[in-house]
């Protein structure tokens, strides 16, 4: 497996605490220059994935590969990863420029092209002149942007980010987000991040690897990840999900057809995953709030499904409005709609029909 | 906070402040003035001012030769202390073990060990073992009782530094040991100067054990013995004030040196919090 390009391999890992396993036999390929993030809940193993990686935890069993080379039993100084701590973990007793120049001092580069290359780093990371700054004197943005600058500076096989950015303020998490990707790009440097937020999931990354107790649930790009979810876990960890039980009444070609009353039916397609089911069979079936239309009467079907319903309650998000409809189906949808002239003319207690195309509907597991 | 305590209430701690107060600082200052008074019984009346009893302190050599052994013994112990301390704090903050609550309960439980008890125990093993009685043995005896309050002192200080500091620093290539002389030891110096100073300081006070296990007398142990002679007292206790002196100088500029290091732990922890209430 030295195959070319490939930054991290991580082949088969297991790792438990007393009884819990952490990790439960995880394989991922990290291509060199690639974004991938580590997505899951709490407790799902991707701290442990990262830190078996760093070297701080050993697997139980399974290896892992940095550039072709088996590093498990390499202590984390003699690994060639480097990262970047959930609270920046920035030495507070030397001031900027010791922080950064902290890996290239042990590497004995010379000072003065320590100086300069410190200098170049905070450049890049938008600090430039905060050489002489104690970590104490910077706000937590400034902080984050150290922590980068210290690991980066040794130009690393690959950056480990743990939720780096879990302790900023919403907009400076934005604003950091964007910063990432662009420094990522700039040195091309592969990246692992951790996070078990969504958004910043779906914003930045190249694969995301979504994990749930212990093992890969879905590895893919974020818009396959959102838009065709492989498990009912990963539908609902990422975005907001409507999952609904379909009973098969017609296969008609490459549809499902539920027949709901003499309006109202829902179409899947056969699709990818290949559900052989046949009439009489139950699925279950998720379609995101924003795919579906937010009707006042009749809506056009073009193949797709339809459902009438009673609007519930209504959630003025900003840019989005939501919608909770009491569906014919008996179940409660969610929709997003944008918050336009249309949605400011439904109310609560309003009959509406939605619609959504045969596509934006995700067959989840059927039986 | 005042809002939580009556006026009744107040009034109570203010007396109960000022009788602490008084207990505490009373004697002290009763025993300056009669370091001065001129006379061989060491009560009142005020017989005039004099420095013949720092003048007969000054020519007493055991009084020298004691305070020398005193010295050597806090120095050694406090020296020792602190290196012992350094290790076993690590492990009990750091490390999971088997057994840990008993390791730690063992290395603690000096604490409440009566010192005759230890003193004692002490002499019979040295005896036991063919140990003869020098500053050594009495430098044993007070690491023994030093330790526990040194790994007190370092404990919640090691507790404060974040874990994730030393990984960053085996993170960027520093093996364990540059990790703690550049890391770990400059965050707990402050700490480590203080158990330093707590056990000089337990180590020149101490009489019990010193006075089962000393060869030639320490300091507090010869002070101790003179006031058997009431005609010593006057100078034992000119020499008095000058330790309190000295000692009251020591503690108060390793208080404000500790204070002023205190803060570069301080700042980065403070950061760090506001950043999460922003959130």
């Amino acid at each position: 497996m030295t195959e070319a390009g490939v930054a991290i391999s991580i082949q088969g890992v297991h790792k438990s605490f007393g009884d819990v396993r952490a990790v439960d036999g995880i394989s991922l390929d990290i291509a060199e220059g690639e974004f991938i993030t580590l997505l899951g809940p709490s407790g799902c193993g991707k701290t442990t994935t990262m830190r078996m990686v760093a070297g701080f935890e050993e697997p139980d069993a399974g290896s892992i590969l940095l550039r072709g080379a088996d590093v498990v039993g390499v202590p984390p100084n003699k690994r060639e990863v480097n990262m970047c701590f959930q609270h920046y973990a920035l030495f507070p007793h030397m001031d900027v420029e010791k922080n950064i120049e902290y890996g290239l001092k042990l590497k004995k580069v010379p000072k003065g092209d320590r100086q300069k290359i410190v200098g170049e780093m905070l450049e890049i990371v938008g600090l430039a002149g905060m050489q002489a700054r104690k970590p104490g004197q910077l706000s937590g943005g400034q902080q984050q942007r150290v922590a980068l600058a210290r690991a980066l500076v040794n130009q690393p096989a690959a950056l480990l980010l743990d939720e780096p950015l879990g302790a900023l303020d919403v907009k400076l998490r934005k604003q950091m987000q964007l910063e990432l990707k662009r420094i990522q790009h700039e040195l091309n440097t592969t990246f692992v991040y951790v996070t078990h937020d969504q958004d910043e999931a779906l914003s930045m990354s190249d694969r995301i690897a979504v994990m749930n107790q212990g093992v890969i649930e879905q590895l893919g790009a974020p818009r396959e990840v959102y838009e065709q979810p492989a498990t009912p876990f990963v539908a609902d960890f990422v975005g907001v999900l409507n999952a609904m039980d379909v009973r098969v009444d017609e296969v008609a070609g490459e549809d499902l057809v539920m027949k709901v009353n003499e309006r109202d039916r829902i179409v899947v397609p056969v699709g990818p995953t290949g559900t052989d089911a046949g009439v009489g069979s139950s699925l279950l079936v998720a379609v995101r709030p924003e795919r579906v239309n937010l009707g006042a009467g009749e809506a056009a079907l073009n193949g797709g499904s339809r459902l009438s319903g009673t609007v519930r309650q209504v959630v003025y998000l900003g840019t989005l409005t939501q919608f909770y409809v009491d569906t014919s189906i008996g179940k409660r949808l969610i929709v997003h709609h944008l918050s336009d002239d249309r949605s400011s003319t439904v109310n609560e207690g309003d009959e509406v029909v939605l619609t959504w195309a045969r596509d934006d509907a995700a067959v989840l597991s059927g039986s | 906070m005042n809002a939580a305590v009556s006026t009744g209430g107040r009034r109570w701690l203010w007396v109960t402040f000022w009788i602490l107060t008084f207990f505490l600082y009373a004697p002290l200052v009763i025993l300056v003035i009669f370091s001065f008074n001129d006379r061989e019984f060491v009560s009142f009346p005020w017989e005039g001012f004099t420095f013949r009893w720092y003048q007969t302190f000054l020519d007493n050599d055991e009084i020298f030769k004691s305070l020398r052994i005193s010295l050597l013994v806090a120095s050694v112990t406090a020296v020792v202390t602190a290196v012992l301390a350094i290790p076993a704090s690590i492990a009990l903050v750091r490390r999971r073990f088997f057994a840990k609550s008993l390791v730690s309960g063992m290395m603690l439980a000096p604490l409440v060990i009566p010192l005759v008890v230890l003193g004692i125990s002490l002499l019979i093993l040295f005896n036991t073992i063919g140990i003869e009685a020098s500053p050594l043995t009495v430098v044993i005896g007070h690491v023994v009782i030093a330790l526990p309050f040194a790994i007190l002192t370092l404990v919640p200080r090691l507790e404060r530094i974040p874990v994730s500091l030393e990984e960053a620093s085996r993170d960027l290539g520093a093996n364990w040991l540059t990790t703690f002389r550049q890391i770990t030891f400059p965050l707990m110096a402050p700490a480590l100067f203080s158990a330093f100073l707590l056990s000089f300081v337990i180590s020149f006070d101490e009489v019990v054990v010193a006075s089962f296990v000393a060869e030639d007398a320490t300091f507090p142990v010869y002070l101790l013995s003179q006031l058997r002679l009431p005609r010593q007292l006057p100078q034992v206790i000119a020499v008095a004030v000058v330790i309190l002196v000295i000692s009251a100088i020591i503690v108060i500029a390793a208080e404000v040196l500790r204070r002023v290091s205190d803060r570069r732990l301080e700042s980065l922890t403070t950061v760090q919090e506001e950043e999460v209430a922003v959130t």
